[in-house]
């Protein structure tokens, strides 16, 4: 069965916020919402969100090394819907504990 | 996010752990100002891992997630972290390879004078050993730096999507004395620069001026490698990620077959 993407979704929104703190958006966060220009994202909340996603999921999602395939530039580019399907293709990849 | 209290200052410090059998210990370091770990975090750090180094990176004091003393910033402050973080926090065992991005190549051909022994290779990107021309240059550089920042409010509305990088560094600038402080550190002898043994790598972009540096790191390190990529300016790095990459590949396999 496939990862729960809405649940995945909620994951990510409040990752996201709790790396932007005071910075985080007022809107809603969906899957077309951008790093940079809706998040107003820096590399560095990059960093810390690699990291939330690290303690949230294990090695299941490696997202750290999934942006160093990216130029530094497109990170900015990512939307919210491509990492959650990162995740979620991530996730579906993990054999099932039974 | 990790912090690690010494010497006075909170660092922020993350960790790649090396990919199948670990072959050794990569810190990277990142440079001055509006710099951070990300700008190696987000390029080297996963490629070096999957050549098996544990690849260890921090901000340096003042920048990025690490905490922001007023006062501090000689060359030796910043030396003085390299050395607590790789003795005390992460206590390495053996030599390490030290990669600098600018002002962070400095720091490590600073940590290699000291101990030379500790170190197994630097690669250098757009940065030079600790000499009075390039303290020289930095010095001036900041002063620049600072002026352009000086109204980081106006800078920051004209660029909301770098706000609060730009404001982070206009902040180290107007609120510490890493402006007057650093130019005036006390620099290691040549002769003890000259004592670096280990392999070293410069890396520079062709429309920098820091390639002008080249001659005298020659002079020092006459074993040194130098490698011109054209096109490319002092945001190398970031900007050329796969052409440093290969660079530093081709030059770690090399110096391991030595």
């Amino acid at each position: 069965m496939p990862s729960d993407q809405t649940a995945v979704l909620a994951d990510v929104d409040s990752m996201l916020r709790g790396v932007l703190g005071d910075f985080g958006p007022d809107a809603e966060i969906d899957r077309d919402t951008t790093f940079r220009d809706d998040l107003g994202m820096e590399s560095l909340d990059v960093v810390s969100l690699a990291g939330r996603l690290q303690a949230r999921y294990g090695n299941s999602v490696n997202f750290a090394f999934f942006v160093s395939t990216l130029d530094v530039a497109s990170v900015g580019d990512l939307t919210v819907g491509q990492l959650v399907d990162y995740i979620a293709e991530s996730l579906d990849k993990v054999p099932a504990a039974s | 996010m990790s912090m690690v209290r010494l010497n006075g200052v909170d660092l922020h410090v993350e960790e790649v752990p090396a990919e199948g059998i670990q072959t050794g210990t990569a810190v990277l370091i990142h440079g001055m100002t509006s710099d951070s770990m990300a700008s190696w975090f987000l390029t080297l750090a996963h490629p070096l891992a999957q050549t098996g180094l544990r690849v260890l990176l921090y901000d340096l004091r003042g920048h990025g997630h690490s905490s922001r003393p007023a006062t501090g910033y000689s060359l030796n402050d910043f030396v003085g972290d390299l050395e607590a973080l790789i003795s005390d926090h992460w206590q390495v065992d053996g030599p390490v390879h030290l990669f600098g991005n600018s002002f962070g190549g400095t720091v490590a051909f600073a940590y290699a004078a000291r101990h030379p022994d500790r170190v197994a290779g630097i690669a250098a990107i757009e940065s030079a050993p600790p000499t009075a021309d390039w303290f020289r240059r930095m010095g001036s550089k900041l002063a620049r730096v600072a002026e352009t920042l000086a109204d980081a409010e106006a800078v920051a509305n004209s660029r909301p999507l770098v706000a609060r990088r730009v404001r982070a560094a206009s902040e180290l600038l107007a609120q510490t004395s890493v402006g007057s402080e650093l130019p005036l550190s006390v620099l290691p002898a040549p002769e003890l620069i000259a004592g670096i043994r280990c392999p070293v790598l410069c890396l520079y972009g062709g429309e920098s001026a820091v390639k002008e540096l080249i001659g005298e790191t020659e002079r020092l390190l006459p074993h040194s490698q130098h490698v011109v990529i054209e096109g490319q300016r002092h945001t190398l790095l970031i900007k050329a990620p796969s052409q440093v990459q290969a660079h530093v590949a081709s030059w770690l396999s090399a110096s391991a077959s030595v």
